[in-house]
């Protein structure tokens, strides 16, 4: 009898509904591919920063004469490019920058854009549709262009102002996202429900439809990472992002633009390719994952 | 007699519909007493619900006019932050779909907590456990502790709704409305959760306004009936004279629309036509009229005023003095006494 009793409550426990960091660990044990590019991830980021803190950016982006164009050697792991400049070095730097603007650009946007949604769609009205003007009229300022025009006239700019310029023409795609599930959500009668118990509208928008569309809020700003880190690429690609001084994975890929390069000298953009999908990749499969973590209904197990 | 617990003036609730402001609820006037059940009855559509989302204060942009005084406060143009101070502490409302009315993220024990602490910012977090549970334990949720910790979606529709109902009473409010509590529950349990209502009111002393479509759940819980058409209460009176002596021709219509196993093999009556919408509503004259068209409009009062009849009981319109199904489609009007 009293083994009895204790065996159900033992099994009462584990019952218990998990939570936290246990659903989202094993929803990421379960899904291999998602536990492989979180260790990726990891283990890049981890890589690229504590390296970079051993590295002299200067030394390797200094010219050197004497070894222009060189294939992969002992000295040089992966080559040289045309100044003579260790493409290897180039490469850790590059991906440290590009990762740190594509992470800065991601928050900053996400933050703005979640709180600017949120009080457009909860308040709706007059709130919706001062917000929602003044949204549309950043939506029509022509983003490269002034990005070009930013990087023309300011002479020396860090990665600090460069993700601030990019944040401010970045926010507007999440803010309407939200907006619009913030607008389906307000009319739940969840909400209704907490306003008769006397909560205020601050605090229901954060603690009750926060949380109900993080699911989306953690989609979006996961394929906006990968967009991001894709976009400065494709800004320094162009020429507009930051220069050869400053190496990213976009100035990298930009040596491409050499027919010779691209046809006889892999070393040079091949690696900076292979990275910038490998990462754009790993970022999407973990936030799949966490996606199904935060979402009860979605859950594998 | 009893103490006068929420007081409806006049209220008007109108809401836009491409730039005018029509009436949902128009000049509907009613009381609520304590350990009062008032139910409203009516037709989807007739504004019920909005009458009740009106006294909760749950209508952002709908114009409302009128008085709601709840112990002689005027509540209906209170500012949001002194709203919040009575909702949930005084007055607490059940949704109609225990599905949609927790929030799905959040633990039970959590959601009916927030409501605890709302109001009474000093209590501990082991004090807060300890009286969540009384309380599930009040509603008559099975293993407490464990569905403390549990999420909306691992219950059935019944536990639900009384965790709802938990929330809604968790500061043991003096006024509680039930919006449709019981319809998107089967049979056995609408009886259950009924009870339990009736139980916390005879417990708490508490005024409940119960909305419902539902004439068998009315004669179960109420006091009072107040039978709604197209915004207006067209019939007011206490449960027995009602379903013994209904008048409005309204009120017979629905009553004599209730299956009836006696008469299995007569066809059911059908109130003609439907609830017009909102904008189509008629204004002027008698609102049933359009429903009954074989009554002459010479029975119809030109602006409609609720006629004390006996008292307590209310009539809208002068027309039930001449009404009468027509003939052919009722045998007999069935008398519906409460056993």
């Amino acid at each position: 009898m009293e083994a009895n009793k204790l065996n159900t409550n033992e099994e009462l426990k584990t019952h218990k509904s998990p939570s936290g960091f246990s659903i989202i660990w094993r929803e990421l044990v379960r899904d291999k591919l998602a536990l492989i590019s979180l260790i990726f991830l990891i283990l890049i980021t981890a890589f690229v920063y504590g390296v970079s803190f051993v590295l002299d950016q200067e030394e390797i982006v200094t010219v050197d004469l004497f070894s222009i164009h060189e294939p992969p050697s002992e000295e040089f792991w992966l080559g040289t490019d045309y100044g003579g400049r260790d493409i290897f070095g180039q490469l850790i730097i590059g991906t440290r920058n590009s990762l740190s603007i594509g992470i800065l650009v991601t928050l900053m946007s996400g933050l703005i854009g979640i709180v600017f949604g949120l009080v457009a769609g909860y308040f709706g009205g007059h709130v919706d549709n001062v917000l929602m003007r003044i949204l549309d009229f950043f939506q029509i300022l022509p983003f490269l262009m002034i990005v070009i025009v930013f990087v023309a006239i300011v002479p020396k700019y860090s990665i600090w102002t460069f993700s601030l310029i990019m944040t401010a023409f970045l926010w507007m795609g999440i803010a309407r996202l939200i907006r619009s599930k913030a607008l389906q959500e307000k009319e739940l009668d969840y909400v209704q429900a907490s306003k008769t118990l006397g909560s205020s509208n601050i605090k229901i928008i954060f603690t009750q439809v926060l949380p109900n569309i993080t699911s989306l809020i953690i989609v979006t700003m996961t394929l906006n990472l990968a967009g991001n880190i894709g976009l400065e690429s494709g800004l320094s690609f162009l020429g507009f992002g930051f220069p050869e001084s400053t190496p990213s994975l976009g100035t990298l890929l930009s040596y491409a633009r050499n027919p010779q390069t691209l046809e006889y000298r892999w070393w040079i953009w091949v690696p900076a390719s292979v990275l910038i999908l490998l990462l754009m990749l790993a970022v999407r499969n973990v936030g799949e994952a966490l996606k199904r973590a935060t979402d009860a209904r979605q859950r594998r197990g | 007699m009893s103490e006068k617990l929420l007081e409806v003036k006049n209220l008007k609730t109108s809401f836009r519909i491409k730039d005018d402001y029509y009436a949902a609820v128009d000049d509907v006037s009613l009381s609520v007493n304590k350990n009062e059940v008032l139910a409203i009855v009516g037709e989807s559509g007739c504004g019920k619900s909005a009458l009740a989302f009106s006294i909760m204060g749950l209508h952002n942009r709908a114009k409302i006019e009128g008085n709601i005084l709840f112990k002689d406060q005027d509540i209906a143009n209170l500012s949001i932050s002194n709203l919040n101070k009575l909702r949930g502490k005084n007055m607490g409302m059940i949704f109609q779909d225990p599905l949609t009315a927790l929030n799905p993220l959040m633990e039970i024990g959590d959601q009916i907590g927030e409501a605890l602490l709302l109001h009474n910012k000093d209590l501990s977090k082991t004090k807060r456990k300890e009286k969540v549970i009384d309380l599930l334990n009040k509603v008559g949720i099975p293993r407490p502790e464990h569905v403390y910790e549990q999420f909306p979606h691992e219950l059935s529709g019944g536990m639900r709704q009384r965790v709802v109902i938990a929330t809604a009473i968790a500061n043991e409010p003096e006024l509680l409305i039930a919006d449709e509590p019981t319809t998107a529950l089967d049979v056995t349990i609408q009886s259950q959760i009924l009870d339990l209502i009736k139980e916390l009111k005879d417990d708490m002393d508490a005024g409940i306004i119960l909305i419902t479509h539902d004439l068998g759940v009315v004669a179960e819980m109420a006091d009072r009936v107040a039978v709604m058409y197209a915004g207006q209460i067209v019939e007011i009176a206490d449960v027995h004279t009602l379903f013994e002596k209904p008048l409005h021709p309204y009120t017979r219509s629905l009553f004599n629309s209730v299956p009836n196993t006696a008469q299995a093999k007569s066809k059911l009556h059908v109130i003609q036509g439907i609830v017009p919408s909102l904008q189509n509503l008629p204004r002027e004259g008698c609102r049933f009229s359009a429903r009954i068209p074989w009554i002459d409009a010479s029975a119809h009062e030109e602006h409609p005023e609720l006629h004390e009849v006996s008292s307590g009981h209310f009539v809208r319109c002068t027309c039930y003095k001449h009404f009468d199904f027509p003939e052919g489609s009722s045998k007999e009007e069935q008398h519906h006494g409460i056993s």
